[in-house]
């Protein structure tokens, strides 16, 4: 489990992270959204202990934090971090690297040399194991340092960025291990800039940009006001159906309606609910004369949540 | 303190220097002219003992009084104290053997990790700051005194038979060599590596913390070599005393290190 109250960080006076709340409980995805320099890093780094807070508090994997320099190597102990740089020793050998890192998370032969032989193997890096890790594509890096963040088998994950840089197929391999990491039951805090790969593995969203914008399921999230698009056939006259037309302002009387716009041939409405108003709308646009294409409800998409927040906060 | 990670570290660290070009140059260089020097200076001998000469060259008239104010400096000849004298003091130079080589692997110790984006993973780990710390200490010193031993070694086997060829008498190490080299070798290695751990922890480029170690930590810890080595030298008391200052001020460095490691300015200082 993770659970944030009310970290806030500051760094020479600026406020990089402020009142931050949010809990992911044992064995979901939250992902954590936001721009670049939104606080991202530094609530994982808050998070993992290896930041104390300026002010308020987290629960990580049962230990409180802040806390002593025990509590800080406990909890490392029991989480996992992938940086977004790998961070390894070009001179040595992935499995060289695999092994100290390894060991410095307390693993002893021969349960670190079965393990990272497992893994090495799941991940298809067995073969390429003893090249010097600076001479591996971007991509075997990556796998490596996924490897590295379980290695131990820790509970709670952190992930900073892992598709960053990525091809796409080696970044969909990433996403399917991380999907794979949170059916073993990890708990997973992801932090991302790619909105559909939240959308995609995230049992939670998160979005950061200094404060908590928004939280919670990405279902919750979208789910907003219901809205309608009415395409129409044929050339729409503007002076009707665009602002201050006749037929826009009838549309716009219907008790249900809360707002309307007209792009190119498509009406598109603010309801307040989708299965009473959406007939009583239709009705209205064919009065109006109107010649119906189609009608289908609109969806929000998480990408127009993020954009809305950040967006309300720049304003 | 976890000795398993200790280990585990300074083997990384002796690997890591093992393919540094920058450092390397300088771990043969300095055991290399250390056998020159004994030669060079029992070469000279003949000019610097010259009797003939005194009174027309101020140095020579220097070096020929300390000699003789010297009782433990003991010779059937004028020259063989000289030889006793030079290869005595020369001892200071495997002393500065140490520090520059320990010194120069610790400005790079932190700063190369910051450099290689390792840093943070390793801090993500269970590890403790003073580990990370001794172990980076550790991995600095050792090859530093492995040299500067070898070093003196082959200075001394140097100046035996260099000895030998010009005054026909075996010039063996005093004991006060033999303390400085054992004792207040390893002392003032330390020293200077905590001073430039210190300097690598703060900097976030490896030219600027090399540049800051040799301008400024190597220079201030040549002034411990100078003050307290030459008198260990002639006095094993003298070296044992000075060892134990150095190492005062070496624990209290240490933990003055220890307190001052801050991951947070680290983790937030990348370049």
């Amino acid at each position: 489990m993770i659970e944030a109250r009310s970290l806030t960080r500051s760094f020479a006076g600026r406020l990089a992270v402020e009142d931050v709340s949010f809990r992911v409980p044992e064995g979901r995805l939250c992902a954590l959204l936001g721009p670049n320099g939104a606080g991202k890093t530094t609530t994982v780094r808050l998070l993992l202990g290896l930041l104390p807070p300026s002010s308020g508090q987290a629960e990580v994997a049962g230990h409180l934090l802040p806390g002593s320099e025990r509590t800080g190597a406990e909890l490392r102990a029991n989480t996992g971090l992938l940086t977004e740089a790998p961070g390894f020793y070009d001179r040595m050998s992935g499995q060289e690297n695999l092994e100290l890192f390894g060991r410095l998370y307390g693993l002893r032969d021969p349960e670190l040399r079965s393990r990272g032989e497992q893994w090495l193997r799941r991940l298809e890096l067995w073969e390429a194991r003893d090249q010097p890790f600076g001479t591996w594509s971007k991509g075997m890096k990556q796998r490596l340092a996924l490897i590295r963040a379980v290695l131990h088998e820790p509970p709670v994950l952190f992930l900073d960025e892992p598709t960053s840089g990525l091809d796409p197929a080696v970044a969909r391999e990433v996403r399917d291990l991380i999907a794979d990491f949170r059916r073993e039951g990890r708990t997973i805090l992801l932090c991302t800039h790619n909105l559909a790969e939240a959308e995609e593995l995230a049992d939670l969203v998160g979005i950061l940009r200094r404060r908590m914008l928004a939280f919670g399921s990405p279902a919750d999230l979208t789910a907003g006001q219901p809205r309608l698009a009415v395409q129409l056939a044929g050339s729409v006259a503007v002076d009707q159906w665009g602002g201050g037309g006749a037929a826009r302002e009838a549309l716009r009387s219907l008790p249900g309606v809360r707002e309307i716009s007209l792009d190119g041939t498509t009406l598109r409405f603010v309801v307040d609910e989708l299965t009473r108003d959406t007939p009583v709308v239709v009705r209205e646009v064919i009065r109006q004369g109107g010649e119906v294409l189609s009608v289908r409800p609109l969806t929000t998409s998480l990408e127009e949540v993020y954009l809305h927040a950040v967006r309300e906060v720049l304003t | 303190m976890n000795r398993a990670v200790l280990g585990l570290f300074v083997r990384k660290e002796f690997r890591d220097l093992r393919s540094n070009r920058q450092l390397w140059p300088a771990f043969f260089l300095l055991p290399a002219v250390s056998i020159f020097l004994p030669l060079l200076l029992l070469a000279l001998l003949p000019l610097l003992g010259d009797p003939a000469r005194l009174g027309h060259d101020a140095g020579i008239d220097l070096l020929i009084q300390t000699v003789a104010n010297d009782p433990t400096l003991r010779g059937d000849s004028l020259q063989e104290r000289i030889a006793r004298l030079l290869l005595r003091d020369l001892g200071l130079f495997y002393l500065l053997v140490g520090v520059i080589l320990a010194s120069g692997a610790a400005a790079l110790a932190l700063v190369r990790e910051k450099e290689q984006r390792t840093l943070e993973p390793i801090l993500a780990t269970p590890i403790r700051d003073r580990d990370l710390l001794l172990a980076k200490l550790l991995a600095a010193i050792g090859p530093a005194l492995l040299v500067a031993w070898g070093s003196a070694f082959a200075g001394s086997m140097t100046g035996l038979i260099a000895g030998y060829w010009r005054t026909g008498k075996l010039i063996l190490p005093t004991a006060g060599n033999l303390v400085g080299w054992l004792l207040l070798a390893p002392a003032l290695a330390i020293l200077a590596a905590l001073a430039a751990l210190r300097v690598s922890a703060r900097f976030t480029d490896v030219p600027g913390a090399t540049q800051f170690t040799g301008l400024v930590v190597l220079p201030l810890s040549l002034i411990f070599v100078a003050l307290l080595g030459r008198p260990a030298m002639a006095s094993p008391l003298v070296g044992i005393a000075g060892s134990a200052l150095v190492g005062l001020l070496s624990v209290w460095l240490f933990n003055g290190n220890a307190r001052r490691f801050k991951r947070e300015e680290i983790l937030t200082r990348w370049r």
